[in-house]
């Protein structure tokens, strides 16, 4: 249990995906305008790491390991995801409208997501079990999540604010963005 | 071909193979999605899709939503980009099962042509609803357009430019949807909506008889001299009682170049080409001296 929280905190804090693997940086730019729009996309963000851990988990654990195709690992796990994407999103459409419609495009963006190809690697690279996998999954999404609600949050309050003309929009929040990542090195102590 | 390769061949070709069916069981035993849903998806292929929320909901998408429920949205709520393109209209004419007439196409004009003397200088926070504030704005003329560009903030198209020199907006006709969104946002209230069909408008909405502009604040606003009223023949120009200025007929859409020719001031524009080429400088330098030395 004790390896499990490690494990969890360290995914969602230490080695926040955005802020020190750099992975997902997409996103953490373009959907952090809006705080609603940033948590739509870390509630898909969350679910598609936790269906795609578990799935190349089996695929590699099952298939590649024992045959010894290991490299085989990028392009199987690409198609894996990019397919699991397509029928989670059928799935959302088919029976909840109201969830896919407050989704809306985050689903199909996550697809070609970096962020979720690489929780799945580290899993493999780190040689987790099925239930470290799943936690490490959930604490990367977590971790992901909150700081893009967090940059939302700045970034909300950065619109109102008296920016120099040279800086308003993307530069400001490129440089907010480095300020929390040197926050976020703090992090680093605590494990 | 050693037995790795073959191996890998086959893996790939098993895993795209069950992702594929995959796909195609969720596709087959998943319930059927909600009618809503599709219509809406067809309906908004026809919408223009740039989300400007003139309509007054907050984006195409929750315009069809609402059209899917109730086809009254499309009279009670008008999409104006929809109105003036007869093409999707006819789409969606199809699409709903109805005869659906496109409205007219409708433009927006600017009430003024940005040639007011200023009255102080303005220091503020760049935005026409901050200026106009202070004193009805920093120009002599209380209905001047103030030239921050409020109404370009929120053009879904970018029809409206600022012409830096006169500090005054300049829509133009050909990318202008007729939305209304800058006729809300003037805070001057000097954009109008009209038909573009209609062959000219006054370039002024100085409604003050007193003070009058083209004499000693504006060097090409409306006198009210009523020399367009004469000239037109046709009745193609009326007189407002109430405001004092020259009317033009939304209904009758009558062109009045004598109108135009005769105004001594030159407010009355062609509506269809660029305001800048239509105002002759030198005359207006002219026009403007002799008014001076009288006061």
């Amino acid at each position: 249990m004790n390896e499990l929280l490690t494990i969890f905190f360290s995914m969602a804090l230490i080695n926040n995906f955005v802020l020190t693997k750099f992975l997902g940086l997409c996103p953490f730019f373009g959907v952090s305008k809006k705080l609603k729009s940033a948590l739509s996309m870390g509630l898909a963000v969350i679910v598609v790491m936790m269906a795609a851990s578990l799935v190349t988990w089996l695929l590699y654990y099952q298939l590649l390991e024992p045959n010894g195709v290991e490299y085989m690992k990028t392009v199987i796990f690409i198609l894996v995801i990019a397919s699991l994407v397509q029928i989670l999103e059928l799935t959302i459409r088919r029976t909840n409208v109201a969830l896919y419609n407050a989704l809306g495009i985050y689903l199909p963006l996550i697809t070609t997501n970096c962020a979720v190809l690489g929780v799945t690697f580290l899993n493999v690279q780190e040689g987790y079990g099925f239930a470290e996998t799943l936690v490490a999954a959930l604490g990367a999404g977590v971790g992901f999540t909150l700081v893009l609600a967090i940059m939302s949050g700045i970034r909300e309050r950065l619109e109102l604010a008296d920016t120099p003309k040279s800086f308003e929009g993307m530069p400001v929040a490129f440089l907010v963005a480095m300020l929390l990542g040197i926050s976020f090195i703090a992090f680093g102590g605590m494990v | 071909m050693d037995s790795t390769a073959i191996l890998i061949i086959v893996f790939l070709t098993l895993v795209g193979l069950g992702c594929g069916i995959a796909i195609f069981l969720a596709n087959r035993f998943l319930p059927d999605e909600d009618p809503l849903l599709k219509r809406t998806e067809e309906i908004s292929q026809y919408l223009p899709g740039m989300n400007c929320g003139a309509c007054g909901m907050p984006g195409c998408f929750a315009y069809a939503g609402e059209v899917a429920k109730d086809v009254e949205c499309l009279d009670k709520y008008p999409c104006m980009t929809l109105q003036n393109d007869p093409e999707a209209l006819k789409g969606l004419g199809q699409c709903l099962g109805l005869e659906l007439s496109g409205g007219e196409k409708k433009v927006a004009v600017v009430h003024c042509a940005g040639d007011s003397e200023v009255l102080f200088d303005y220091a503020g926070i760049d935005s026409c609803k901050a200026a106009s504030q202070i004193s009805a704005g920093y120009k002599k003329c209380p209905y001047a357009c103030l030239g921050f560009g409020d109404c370009a903030e929120v053009c879904p198209v970018n029809a409206i430019s600022i012409d830096s020199e006169k500090k005054v907006a300049v829509v133009d006709p050909e990318v202008c949807i007729g939305c209304g969104l800058c006729a809300k946002e003037c805070p001057q209230n000097i954009i109008e909506i009209i038909p573009a069909e209609m062959p000219q408008f006054l370039a002024c909405s100085y409604l003050s008889r007193k003070d009058i502009p083209g004499r000693e604040k504006c060097s090409i606003g409306c006198i009210h001299c009523k020399m367009c009223v004469r000239a037109s023949e046709g009745g193609e120009v009326d007189w407002d009682d109430k405001t004092f200025m020259p009317l033009f007929d939304h209904a009758k859409l009558l062109p009045a170049p004598a109108a135009i020719d005769k105004c001594p001031k030159k407010v009355i524009l062609k509506r269809d080409s660029p305001r800048w080429s239509q105002m002759p400088k030198k005359e207006r330098v002219e026009v403007e001296k002799p008014a001076v030395k009288k006061e």
